[in-house]
């Protein structure tokens, strides 16, 4: 199979996550009306559908453990990340729910979603197993809403203080690149499913042949995506942040 | 002092500050910031001195083509030393001593958060500096460039003690400047005057307090590697030896792990002194402070993540290189910023080009031309091209010169009123400024021509090629320019200490609050603060009538956190970068194929043993701390004493696990697996040796009853957080070196 035969002809149209994603649609308008942010909520279900329709969940379907981790990343910063912004401002978790906005069960769960996932064992089983893998994708999207309402939680009153948030956003951010460092460097696989894929579409020689992408170096771009990429994403929330704290309210000049 | 003098006496007279300026040892026993402050910078001049002569011969060498001036070895030691010299001894501890002196005064702190542990960081920089040149004395300087690349610095290459100095030596000056940092953050969050908030820092201080942060992670990144190398060196270990199963890779990783961070550990003073000169010459606050102080805090978090940009040139693969390229190229947006912010600054000012200005000024045009040259060394194709010729030399010293260098002059002559409540002579000083101005682009313009003609660097001479001749002599020319720049700044500095004119307290018309206090300040700096409601108190005390906007709320009723907590959670971050490169580092060689002992013939069931008994330390130690606060003497003594004795339990663990393997005849010698198994197990053992010595002297000071007031509760808290540190180290160390092998 080419390049472009693949790229055109593997999308999975999964029935079932498609009316997932329109069911939740319709429920976020039943729920919040005209006082959410529907565009961010779009944007998160256009993504998840993306993840998983696209031919990028084939190859991170047991061929590329880049491919996987690109996916991994999305699920865990980028849907939960959109998913908070869309709520509205009026939203509030119930109690039994409220354990999770401690910060440090925060922390925990977004650097458990990153660590957790990628010990051997539970990384070759979700590549192969459908239910792993729905047992996956459900867990890292709770863990990375867990992490992310600490700094995108509705209210102001929710969040952390900025500087708080910095700390909380860097440790995150050097906890997960201490593994992206492990991954790229690693003499061993990590993920050994993703070194001898059972080659169903008859992609593989493309992928190792005209794309260069060896079993070795797939793993190096997989860590490396975990520890650049991702870093990325926790600057610009930390830029985010300082602006925050910047912007925050003046008092009026009568007050000195 | 007669005879009669008694041990009390004079105990009495060097502990009384009045009495003790008496006494010639009132500088060299000084914990006043402003002193050690001083004691920095003149240290650095004396090595700006010795690392400026050995530039000048290397430049004699490289003057014509063929040249056997020096002695090929010779010269090898001499550009190890230069570099070594100028980036640890002279830069290191003058933007150190800039900060020590102007960052408490800032803030309206009347000294560091930790005086004794200032005076401590000081005194590592002269005593890393004799160090590193006895290696002259003892058979030989290192040879073997500032980044000592392995194998060349192994044994085996270089068998003089050299390395050994070198290495020990930039040891102790990484402690020095780790001590430095911080302090520096506990001061800056615990010792502001009132109304100082965060948000109202000056920019200068602001700027030293992040780069406190990139201290903090990257040196003992520097520090775990050098241990590994004197282990590789003077215990036969394995790290950085490939014929012994170690990876020379393995050290220029964690070298530029350091060594791109310290890159702007020293260009982060630089950018502090000019973001704080260039509004007060330009009579305007700085244009976009939120973005000067953002973009710094941006690239202190990219700095520790782009080290492979060092590397393009070993081969690390195309991932790698790829993506160090795009995170590399991503350090230009907000430096950018930074430069774009300064020039919006002096456009519509009223620009006073004194000579603070005019080093800021040039300072901006050499940084951007060294920015510029750093993007294309991002690129990689382009890097493979000039990476060792002298292009990138010429980069590099228009970083470290032409835009630090400046800066540091200008901030010399901005500060020295303050200092010494004298001017520096403002004619002197430009006959510095534009003989450094000429000096400076004569000797490393026509370098980077050089290098685009292909003249390779690090060599000690260079054939006859068309063009190389004059353009290595007119380079060679600009040198003393330079030397005669430095001379002047020399005199200038002696002649106006003695006879300038007086300053006043606020010779330049500024606004922050070092210039609120006297020239130079007195013992406690300030008699009364002024109110502080805006990040420019001193032009809100002048313009009453139009005081800037006040930033933030008054948050005068908040009570700062406690310096030594602060201080030791810094300190445990710090140890954080050095366990967890020594981590990382058995992870690297963790399941390559080898012959002789692994992780198969440790005894796991009884290291689990002893493993509980150091966690069980952790909650005895929580238990004495309660009673501690209930005041309950008794049941604190017996708590401690358990912790210690739980504490000795697992190191006498650790020492029969030793014991077998030796035993069996396995040492750190026998293989890369023993190696980095004894390195990582014994740093962690050190630790805890310390922490029981630590946890022993607090036993007897308890016992003898030294627990009453409030200050010895948060220093005893101190030192539980680094025992419960040490335990949580041995969380990681045990799941890498016991548990990881049983689950695969």
């Amino acid at each position: 199979m080419t390049t472009y035969q693949f790229v055109t002809t593997a999308w999975t149209w999964n029935s079932i996550l498609l009316t997932l994603g329109a069911v939740a649609f319709v429920g976020y308008f039943l729920a919040f009306g005209q006082r959410g942010r529907p565009l961010y909520f779009a944007a998160a279900i256009v993504l998840f559908l993306l993840a998983f329709i696209s031919p990028f969940s084939v190859l991170a379907n047991g061929y590329l453990f880049s491919a996987h981790m690109l996916q991994h990343i999305l699920l865990v910063l980028i849907v939960p990340a959109l998913l908070l912004l869309s709520l509205p401002r009026s939203f509030s978790l119930r109690p039994p729910l409220t354990y999770l906005t401690h910060p440090l069960i925060g922390w925990i769960a977004g650097v458990s979603a990153m660590w957790l996932w990628h010990a051997p064992t539970l990384c070759n089983a979700a590549a192969t197993s459908r239910t792993v893998s729905a047992i996956q994708t459900t867990s890292l999207l709770i863990m990375g809403s867990v992490f992310w309402w600490q700094v995108l939680a509705p209210r102001e009153a929710q969040r952390l203080s900025p500087p708080a948030g910095i700390v909380y956003l860097f440790t995150a951010c050097a906890a997960c690149s201490v593994l992206g460092i492990i991954l790229t460097f690693a003499p061993v696989s990590i993920c050994p499913v993703y070194q001898h894929p059972v080659d169903q579409l008859g992609i593989l020689s493309t992928i190792r042949g005209s794309w260069g992408l060896t079993s070795d170096r797939d793993q190096q771009i997989g860590g490396l995506l975990m520890w650049v990429p991702m870093c990325a994403i926790y600057v610009t929330a930390i830029l985010a942040q300082l602006a925050r704290w910047h912007s925050s309210p003046q008092p009026e000049q009568s007050n000195a | 002092m007669n005879g009669t003098t008694t041990i009390a006496e004079f105990r009495e007279a060097v502990l009384d500050p009045a009495k003790r300026r008496h006494y010639q040892l009132a500088w060299l026993s000084t914990v006043d910031h402003k002193r050690i402050a001083v004691l920095y910078m003149l240290t650095a001049l004396v090595f700006f001195i010795i690392g400026g002569v050995e530039a000048l011969f290397i430049r004699l060498q490289l003057a014509v083509p063929n040249n056997h001036f020096l002695q090929p070895d010779t010269f090898n030691q001499l550009f190890t030393m230069h570099g070594t010299t100028m980036i640890f001894l002279v830069v290191m501890p003058v933007v150190f001593g800039l900060a020590n002196y102007v960052l408490p005064l800032q803030i309206g702190a009347r000294d560091m958060a930790f005086p004794r542990l200032n005076a401590f960081g000081f005194w590592c920089v002269p005593f890393g500096g004799i160090l590193l040149h006895f290696s002259v004395l003892a058979g030989g300087a290192p040879a073997v460039g500032w980044f000592a690349y392995a194998p060349l610095s192994e044994t085996p290459y270089s068998s003089s003690p050299g390395v050994d100095y070198w290495a020990v030596a930039i040891f102790v000056l990484g402690i020095g400047s780790l001590s430095f940092a911080i302090n520096t953050i506990a001061t800056v969050i615990s010792l502001r005057g009132p109304g100082m908030t965060m948000r109202r820092l000056p920019l200068f201080t602001w700027i030293n307090f992040v780069n406190a942060f990139i201290i903090i992670f990257a040196l003992p990144v520097l520090n775990a590697g050098l241990a590994m190398i004197l282990i590789d060196r003077l215990l036969q270990g394995h790290f950085f030896l490939p014929f012994r199963g170690g990876s020379p890779v393995l050290w220029q990783h964690i070298f530029w792990a350091f060594g791109h961070p310290e890159v702007y550990i020293l260009a982060l003073p630089a950018f502090a002194i000019v973001s704080e000169i260039i509004p007060v010459f330009s009579r305007k606050p700085i244009f976009g402070y939120e973005f000067v102080a953002a973009s710094s805090v941006a690239i202190a978090v990219l700095s520790l993540g782009v080290w492979g940009h060092h590397m393009f040139t070993v081969g690390m693969g195309r991932p790698l290189d790829v993506f160090f390229a795009i995170s590399s190229m991503l350090i230009a947006i907000p430096t950018g910023v930074k430069v774009l912010n300064w020039t919006a600054t002096m456009l519509g000012g009223r620009i006073r080009f004194d000579v603070p200005m005019l080093c800021c000024i040039a300072f901006l045009i050499q940084f951007l031309v060294a920015g510029l040259t750093g993007i294309s060394h991002a690129s990689v194709a382009l890097d493979w091209q000039t990476k060792n010729s002298y292009f990138l030399v010429a980069h590099f010293h228009f970083v470290a010169v032409g835009a630090i260098v400046f800066a540091v002059i200008g901030a010399i002559q901005y500060w020295f009123p303050k200092m010494t409540g004298r001017m520096m002579s403002e004619s002197l000083g430009r006959w510095t400024f534009w003989l450094m101005v000429i000096g400076f682009n004569m000797t490393f313009v026509i370098q980077h021509f050089l290098g685009l003609l292909g003249m390779p660097r690090r060599v000690f001479t260079y054939p006859d090629l068309p063009h190389w001749g004059w353009m290595n002599m007119l380079s060679t020319a600009g040198v003393f320019f330079m030397s005669a720049s430095a001379l002047i700044l020399v005199w200038n500095l002696a002649t106006s200490f003695f006879r300038g004119k007086g300053a006043g307290d606020n010779p330049w018309d500024a606004w922050t609050l070092e210039w609120a206090t006297t020239s130079p300040p007195p013992h406690e700096n300030f008699h009364a603060l002024p109110p502080i409601r805006s990040r420019r108190p001193l032009w809100d005390l002048a313009n009453p009538d139009r005081p800037d906007p006040i930033v933030g709320e008054n948050s005068a009723a908040v009570t700062l956190p406690n310096h030594n907590k602060i201080g030791i959670l810094s300190f445990i971050l710090s140890e954080t970068g050095f366990f967890g490169t020594l981590i990382l580092a058995y992870l690297y060689f963790y399941g390559r194929p080898e012959a002789g002992p692994g992780p198969k013939e440790l005894d796991v069931p009884r290291t689990l043993v002893f493993s509980v008994c150091l966690f069980a330390s952790s909650f005895t130690f929580w238990r004495s701390e309660v009673a501690l606060t209930k005041q309950r003497r008794g049941s604190m003594l017996g708590w401690l004493a358990l912790t210690i004795l739980l504490g000795g339990v697992f190191l006498v663990g650790q020492g029969t696990e030793y014991w077998k393997l030796f035993q069996t005849g396995v040492d750190l010698s026998t293989n890369m697996f023993s190696t980095s198994f004894f390195t990582l197990t014994g740093f962690h053992g050190l630790h805890v040796l310390l922490g029981l010595i630590a946890l022993l002297i607090f036993l007897w000071l308890a016992w003898e009853g030294d627990f009453a007031s409030d200050r010895r509760e948060s220093a005893f808290k101190s030192v539980g957080y680094y025992w419960h540190f040490v335990d949580v180290v041995w969380v990681f160390v045990l799941l890498t070196v016991y548990i990881l092998p049983l689950v695969q």
